[in-house]
């Protein structure tokens, strides 16, 4: 097509123009492989708050130094964890005004009860009118975060550390994780 | 004087590409296609038949706030933290669109008294979305930095819509000042989405007067998904040909309809000063066909689950706290998929412009002709605005219009609106006999590097048009 002919056509010309002028610069659209989200979510887990007589047997009204409880966990088989899920940090705080210090264990067990994860740490004692917090931290970087996907269970256990004092007091539990994902 | 004009286009072909709304083609009393952009233009042809399928496309896709520069730009490769930059930057209000419209059958007379009848039937398409801030921020960042920070769902509005507008249009000189036109639309639906009016915050709270570090609040939350035919595409049982007959079946009133109404006029105050004004697209379409509504709703907050101890019940069965926490959850926060009908407003569009004309041109008087252009050179003021969910967008137009020659006219274009400060656009209308093409590109600084461009648009059309001699 003649340059002329072009001039005689204003149309063609306009056209011609702007393919001649039109182009993407200066961007990679490779990086759309890159491209991820990464969120953090903050997520309540599992409160209580136990008093001396929830360590007493329910079938004798025993006192028995160990409790536990089960929570399933179910979001933990859901596929954007299975999938995306890279860290977890999981915060517990015990806040104790029981005189007598307990043992904490977390445990997290698979569908058939296989361990895969394992928190212990001792809660610290506290008094009848001024409670003592303990925190733990656990970390689980992506080398191990199979441990957590392969969870489906949370088992926590407390055991009453022997004392002479008055077992008289409350136990209060509250715990989160910080699920890192990315997408 | 020729070379001047030969540069000038060159200048401007070579210096612009990108586009938005109709504004080239507003007051273009030369083309039947002003007539969709006022049905009141004071045309200056006998009669029109537009080639099928080409007398008119439209496209136009544009971005208030982002463009491919901003995430994809080769001098930081870290793409990652220039996509949570975007999302930072851009507010509630930033939104997306994509206009489409290919007319199928366009045609036109003047009637012996003097009137212009005009027809057709044209597709389009229109998709728009705010961006949905809080939820990209939910989705990009989490919680994590945001406690006690509300993320509002009413951020997320979008509508979208494919149908077929039949039409018909007719246009009245009413004296040597005033012409006014009115044209009625039936719409035949093929597609709908639509999502706005909706509610409801998420808020992670640290207070120390509630039992665990965070509550969890999900406050009235009511977020409606409205759509037709779409349901349908899920139904894989389709072939291709049953799918194909289903859309055509759409296209001609087999699905959703809805009517509407155009009214514009032109009001010459002199012989070289006009105003014009237009109303498009007042009207509904009912959506009755293959339609599914998708709704959430309701307010729940929760510290986490909280085991008893001991973990059996007084039956000794294991207490399944994780199940009656998701039986709470959807008691509380409800999802359901209806089947209800829904009435969909177009979105309207108005036009008003105000135009001078100068130096004058001499042509032989024909008391036949309705409206003749006086002035070689036009320029003129065009206000545009479009209602979308929450708002109006405008946009502002200042023009100049030359005619070359009766066979050639050029309208350059100078648009300030959401989507950029240096909105030139330029269109170009040829005629060789009876036959006319125009092209019409906006935005044109863009097509340095579209990467850098907010939005782009481009409209062509072929069409014979026809002079009673």
């Amino acid at each position: 097509m003649c340059f002329f002919k072009l001039h005689k056509n204003p149309i063609l010309l306009v056209l011609f123009s702007i393919l001649m002028v039109s182009c993407v610069k200066g961007v990679d659209l490779d990086q759309t492989e890159e491209i991820a989200l990464t969120p953090d979510l903050q997520v309540s887990l599992l409160i209580f708050d136990v008093s001396g007589e929830d360590f007493s047997n329910p079938n004798t009204g025993e006192f028995q130094a160990i409790i536990s409880d089960t929570v399933r966990l179910e979001f933990l088989d859901d596929s954007y964890i299975q999938n995306d899920l890279s860290t977890v940090e999981f915060s517990f705080k015990y806040t104790n005004s029981f005189s007598q210090a307990f043992r904490n264990k977390i445990s997290f067990l698979s569908e058939d009860n296989g361990l895969q994860h394992v928190v212990n740490f001792d809660i610290l004692p506290g008094k009848k009118d001024n409670a003592v917090e303990t925190n733990w931290i656990e970390f689980i970087d992506n080398d191990n975060i199979d441990a957590i996907k392969n969870s489906i269970k949370m088992v926590v256990e407390i055991q009453v550390l022997p004392s002479p004092d008055a077992f008289d007091g409350e136990l209060k539990f509250e715990s989160k994780g910080l699920f890192s994902f990315e997408f | 004087m020729r070379s001047l004009y030969f540069l000038l286009i060159l200048f401007a072909g070579t210096t612009s590409c990108m586009g938005q709304n109709k504004q080239l083609l507003y007051n273009v009393n030369s083309l039947p296609q002003s007539l969709l952009n006022n049905p009141g233009s004071a045309v200056d042809f006998d009669g029109h038949i537009g080639i099928p399928l080409f007398s008119k496309f439209h496209i136009s896709v544009g971005s208030s706030g982002l463009n491919l520069y901003d995430i994809f730009n080769d001098s930081n490769p870290d793409v990652n933290k220039k996509v949570s930059s975007a999302i930072r930057r851009l507010t509630r209000n930033d939104y997306f669109s994509l206009h489409q419209q290919l007319e199928i059958l366009s045609a036109g007379w003047r009637l012996n008294n003097g009137q212009y009848l005009s027809a057709g039937v044209y597709q389009e398409m229109d998709m728009f979305a705010y961006f949905p801030k809080d939820p990209a921020l939910l989705v990009n960042e989490g919680n994590n930095d945001y406690i006690n920070v509300p993320f509002d769902f009413s951020d997320v509005s979008f509508t979208g819509e494919i149908l077929t507008v039949y039409h018909l249009g007719i246009n009245k000189k009413i004296d040597d000042k005033l012409t006014v036109g009115v044209r009625g639309k039936l719409y035949s639906g093929i597609f709908n989405v639509e999502s706005t009016n909706n509610t409801g915050l998420f808020t992670t709270r640290d207070d120390p007067n509630t039992p665990n570090f965070y509550r969890h609040f999900a406050e009235n939350i009511n977020v409606r998904v409205n759509t037709s035919g779409y349901a349908s595409l899920n139904n894989t049982g389709m072939t291709v040909q049953q799918s194909t007959a289903d859309l055509l079946k759409r296209s001609f009133f087999g699905g959703n309809v809805g009517a509407g109404i155009d009214i514009g006029g032109t009001y010459s105050v002199r012989e070289n000063f006009r105003i014009t004004a237009s109303v498009l697209d007042i009207g509904f379409v009912y959506q009755q066909h293959d339609v599914e509504n998708y709704l959430y709703y309701g307010s729940y907050a929760t510290d986490g689950i909280e085991p008893l101890f001991p973990d059996v019940d007084p039956n000794n069965n294991t207490i399944p706290y994780w199940d009656l926490f998701e039986d709470e959850v959807d008691r509380n926060l409800k999802d359901e998929t209806l089947h209800e009908n829904y009435t969909t407003w177009r979105p309207t569009k108005f036009n008003a412009a105000l135009e001078f004309g100068f130096e004058e041109m001499y042509e032989v008087c024909n008391y036949r002709r309705t409206y003749t252009r006086r002035n070689f050179n036009l320029i003129g003021l065009h206000l545009f605005g479009v209602k979308r969910p929450r708002t109006m967008n405008f946009a502002l137009t200042a023009y100049y219009d030359r005619k070359f020659s009766n066979n050639f006219r050029a309208k350059l274009a100078y648009t300030v609106d959401d989507f950029s400060f240096t909105n030139v656009g330029l269109l170009v209308s040829k005629k060789i006999n009876k036959f006319n093409m125009f092209l019409a590109a906006d935005n044109l600084l863009g097509y340095f590097n579209l990467a850098k461009s907010q939005n782009a648009s481009l409209q062509f059309g072929l069409q014979f048009i026809f002079n009673k001699q």
